[in-house]
């Protein structure tokens, strides 16, 4: 089958669809590849090295449409190209069903499939092509470093000859996949990082990142909605967040909001008041802006200053503004999905409604639509709650020792006196000379005992090897019996000492083979 | 004085034999130690040739000679893989040498009593101490195990036929135990455990028989209960390893070692020989406590072992969730390159694809490119107590990187790739989480709390056990699938 890739038509848009690495994948799938010209210009992937990964640049979109059997773009497509799609031709971008109803439906009409990537489950098998993620990833590397750029400070304290410089205070707001990038970035720039999230088991991995949790203590903190995203709170719970946001609010020199509840207006995290609470020069990059905002004086696409010299930023296009990386990962996550789509690595296209992650992110089949998905059990990763064990107290861990160490005496104290009857019984019975070799035996025993256990694990081999060697020292017994007088004693005799002569050889030097192997690096 | 000389020789012999086995506690004492345990032997046949009771020393020579090429061809020609076959196979010698010196015992024993009766003298010696002028007489014609004979009391003759009794049955066991155990290793008996209608009574009756023939024995049986005890005994030998199964094969190995040496020490006592009873406990509490590893590392009883099969399960077992991923040598190479920290978990499947060649290629690869790589072992992997160690031993992998189980297994949480070739139950995670899994409670290697794990294995069922491994269902383990050896030789390519 032919995979093309167009060219964005928004000119704000600098993103494209494949890379010259998913293209030589695609290629291993079975899969030609064409491309429009210019489609990776802006991503520093030109022309010439489209066409070094063996893939055929075509001169205009159309041209693209005709040729592929799959076509693949960023952005939702517009009404031209919905125009140009014809039946059983399959698109893949992100497509906001929701948004686009009327697209869609047309798209239905002209017998197109259409591949949603933000339709994509969130389920563990599907991760790598979740392209909502990977973007959101970029986004929330690239927000750190639009406000640090912003930023009239370092961001890490350092103490330098001209006076000690105090690191930068950051707070994320959002602990989802943006969230934590923006964390991790913050980081690692030596920043001093707070976050905070409603749903607390993102606390775990919040401090992973070297980031402080905001702990805020509410009942009944249920905060995780439909695969894995958070859900709109309670009134009351609202207060209290807000409430700890004002507290924050004067010493923090950076916010980066990242807060979106699916298909709702951005929830307002970060009020005027706090705004204005905060210090000139300080910056807020308000990465829910696309949906109004987290921040309500964001302005959509835009970078403000306030009165009191705060800096919004409202950008919606950080992954765009980092196109490179994100058509190095977006074109990735296409090419995972296709290779879902072609089971057999034979280059055939086989759109299997049965499986999960096809089926979901699939909005048009076959002249129909088929959105939205069926409702399915959550798949949300959240862990159920795990109660804390209760720690033992000192006298609680001291009384069981005592009991253990009592058990473990009277167990040894039982065995030696049961041991002692014993031997003392066949001491009545038996006579002097039996007794003399059993206290050779008995001592035996317990020397064996302590010699072994300071055997090296590693060393259990050579050992039953080395064993077997020296109990061929039954050959002192063939020994003794062989200068017998009875023929028959003689032959059994010998047939033993024949018999421990091999184990003895054998046992000894195949035991020297082994420990000569043990080499140390 | 040459007694005096003989005895004095078998305690430089039992020293060097007890410091031959202690120097084994590190590698490179015991490349020292094995040459104590070589010169210990060869002094206590030294003094035993110019002890009591030998003669026909140019026979005795050249069966030894003839021995020693035997055994210098096997250990020279044997394959490391191979060890579990060759230990075993080494038992059953040591265990029918056991039966003969015992039955020697038997028959000397009746030779003595003949010539006593012929002379009209009584026997046993009715008192302890010197012998009369005429008992004397006969004795003189004794020399060796049977002047020593000669000499013992009513009492003494008694314990010494159940001393050999004792001898013969646990050198039969081992025999035909260790052959069983052999043929298994070796492929040439069905692993599978299989078991004889009746099962574990008839072991029970066979055990009950030689019980019988022992008293029908001592009270003047002759030959014939000696003989019926001797086949019952080889019966259990066979009847009870072959009712046990492939993975438990370490116990086994270890226990038919463990009776190998009670054996020897039986017939010490019925020879009245001290270096004997020496080395044999010696062994015998070797084999003892190996076993008693190998059970403790499966959580097991060592009856149940014994008995074979695994113990019943508590309930049913928790559901499986979620799927397999396989992944091909390219996912697994780009992995590797990016891990810092790799440890590759080997089990009995990398000895059966004789994979450990191309492991330790890949380990130098990776180590060479500055990655910490390791090497974890389960007490019980592979079919013999240590039987990884030697085999990465002998592909040239460093033995400082080869950790036992409760060295490395807090280091799995931060490790970024773990590589499992060949194993499965040792890394199941269900013997920490399902208290009804039949493995339970038995450690295992945390190999899941690594970012990323590679499982080799050969195809998609549950091996030799038959559990199911949640670890392979795991969001973090992918399925390498294909022969162990194949796949890490396509992976060299890769890197």
């Amino acid at each position: 089958m032919k995979f093309g890739v167009i060219t964005e038509h928004q000119p704000s848009e600098a993103r494209v669809a494949l890379s010259p690495a998913s293209a030589e994948q695609l290629q291993k799938l079975g899969h030609e590849c064409v491309i429009q010209s210019g489609a990776g210009a802006k991503a520093d992937f030109a022309d010439e090295v489209y066409r070094d990964a063996g893939v055929e640049v075509l001169d205009s979109a159309k041209a693209v449409f005709d040729a592929a059997d799959v076509v693949a773009k960023v952005r939702p497509p517009s009404e031209e190209e919905v125009e140009m799609l014809r039946e059983g031709q399959t698109l893949i971008s992100f497509f906001y069903p929701a948004e686009n109803e009327e697209l869609m439906k047309k798209a239905a009409a002209k017998g197109a499939t259409l591949i949603a990537m933000d339709m994509v489950p969130r389920i563990s098998r599907a991760q790598k092509m979740d392209a909502l993620s990977s973007m959101a990833n970029i986004a929330g590397y690239r927000a750190v470093i639009e406000a640090a750029n912003n930023f009239g400070r370092f961001l890490t304290g350092q103490v330098t000859a001209a006076g000690k410089v105090p690191p930068a205070k950051i707070l994320v707001v959002g602990a989802g996949v943006a969230g934590l990038a923006a964390l991790g970035t913050a980081t690692s720039l030596g920043a001093i990082v707070r976050a905070f999230d409603v749903r607390p088991e993102t606390a775990e991995q919040i401090e992973s990142m070297g980031a402080e949790f905001l702990f805020l203590d509410f009942e009944d903190t249920e905060g995780v909605g439909e695969g894995g995203y958070a859900a709109p709170s309670s009134p009351e719970f609202r207060e209290k967040q807000l409430a700890l946001f004002r507290e924050q609010a004067p010493e923090i020199d950076i916010v980066i909001t990242t807060a979106l509840i699916p298909n709702r207006e951005a929830p307002e995290l970060w009020t005027e008041d706090m705004v204005k609470a905060m210090k000139p020069g300080s910056v807020i990059v308000d990465l829910a802006a696309e949906k109004g905002g987290n921040c309500k004086m964001t302005v959509k696409d835009e970078k403000i200053v306030t009165d009191n010299g705060v800096t919004i930023i409202g950008y919606t296009d950080f992954p765009s503004r980092m196109a490179k990386q994100s058509s190095t990962l977006y074109a990735t996550n296409v090419r995972h999905m296709m290779a879902d789509l072609t089971p057999e690595k034979d280059g055939q296209i086989v759109h299997d409604m049965d499986d999960q992650v096809i089926r979901d992110s699939t909005i048009t089949h076959k002249g129909e639509v088929t959105w939205p998905p069926p409702k399915r059990e959550n798949p949300s990763p959240a862990k159920p709650k795990q109660e804390k064990k209760k720690e033992p107290t000192k006298e609680e861990k001291a009384a069981a020792e005592t009991a253990a160490f009592r058990k473990q005496t009277q167990q040894q104290v039982g065995l030696l006196a049961v041991g002692t009857v014993l031997v003392l019984l066949l001491g009545t019975i038996a006579p002097a000379s039996f007794m003399q070799h059993f206290i050779v035996f008995a001592l035996s025993c317990f020397v064996g005992f302590q010699v072994i256990w300071g055997v090296a694990h590693s060393l259990h081999t050579p050992l039953m090897a080395v064993t077997n060697a020296i109990s061929s020292i039954i050959i002192l017994g063939a020994l003794a019996q062989i200068g017998s007088s009875s023929i028959l004693v003689t032959i059994l005799a010998a047939l033993a000492v024949f018999m421990a002569g091999i184990n003895i050889f054998g046992g000894f030097l195949v035991t020297r083979r082994m420990l000569a192997m043990f080499q140390k690096s | 004085m040459e007694y005096g000389f003989t005895t004095a020789a078998y305690v430089v012999a039992a020293v060097l034999f007890i410091l031959s086995l202690g120097g084994l506690k590190d590698q490179e004492s015991a490349k020292r130690a094995i040459w104590y345990g070589v010169i210990g032997m060869a002094i206590a046949v030294l003094a035993t040739f110019f002890g009591p009771g030998s003669g026909l020393w140019l026979l005795s020579l050249i069966l030894i000679a003839g021995g020693a090429a035997i055994g210098m061809v096997l250990a020279k020609r044997v394959q490391m893989t191979q060890m579990p076959e060759l230990v075993a196979a080494m038992h059953s010698l040591v265990g029918l040498a056991a039966v003969f010196v015992g039955l020697n015992a038997h028959i000397e024993i009746g030779r003595v009593a003949a010539a006593f009766a012929e002379a009209g003298v009584a026997f046993p010696q009715p008192t302890y101490g010197p012998l009369g002028d005429a008992a004397q007489a006969v004795a003189d014609g004794f020399r060796g195990f049977a002047e020593i004979v000669a000499k013992k009391t009513a009492v003494e003759v008694n314990i010494l036929r159940v001393e050999l009794a004792l001898g013969i049955w646990i050198g039969a066991v081992t025999f035909t135990g260790s052959v069983i155990a052999y043929g298994k290793l070796a492929g040439r008996v069905n692993t599978a455990a299989t078991k004889l209608p009746g099962g574990h009574m008839l072991n029970a009756g066979a055990a009950a028989l030689s019980l019988l023939c022992l008293f029908w024995y001592l009270g003047g049986g002759g030959f014939f209960p000696l003989l019926i005890l001797t086949v019952a005994a080889l019966f259990i030998g066979y009847h009870l390893i072959m009712g046990i199964g492939g993975a438990d094969m370490p116990v086994v190995v270890s226990m038919l070692n463990s009776y190998s040496g009670w054996a020897a020490a039986a017939i010490g006592f019925s020879l009245g020989n001290d270096l004997l009873i020496v080395v044999g406990a010696l062994v015998g509490s070797s084999g003892a406590i190996l076993s008693y590893i190998m059970c403790k590392a499966m959580n097991r009883n060592f009856v149940s072992v014994i008995l074979g099969g695994f113990g019943g399960a508590g309930g049913p077992q928790q559901e499986v969730e979620g799927e397999m991923v396989a992944i091909q040598a390219d996912g697994v190479a780009d992995a590797l390159k990016e891990a810092d920290s790799v440890i590759i978990v080997p089990g009995y499947g990398m000895a059966v694809a004789q994979a450990q060649q191309a492991v330790s290629e890949l380990t130098t690869k990776l180590r060479d490119q500055g990655k910490n790589v390791r090497f974890a072992i389960h007490p019980v992997a592979g079919r013999l107590p240590g039987h990884m160690n030697v085999l990465l031993a002998e592909a040239k992998v460093p033995y400082d990187i080869v950790l036992e189980m409760d060295e490395i297994n807090e280091d799995f949480k931060d490790t970024d790739v773990v590589i499992v070739i060949g194993s499965n139950d040792i890394v199941n995670p269900a013997a920490n989480d399902d208290p009804n899994s039949p493995i339970a409670g038995m450690p295992v290697l945390h190999v899941w709390e690594a970012n990323q794990v590679f499982v080799s294995k050969r195809g998609s069922g549950t091996g030799y056990s038959g559990i199911e491994n949640p670890l392979f269902f795991k969001e973090n383990t992918r399925m390498f699938y294909g022969d162990a050896k194949e796949s890490v030789n396509s992976l060299l390519q890769k890197l």
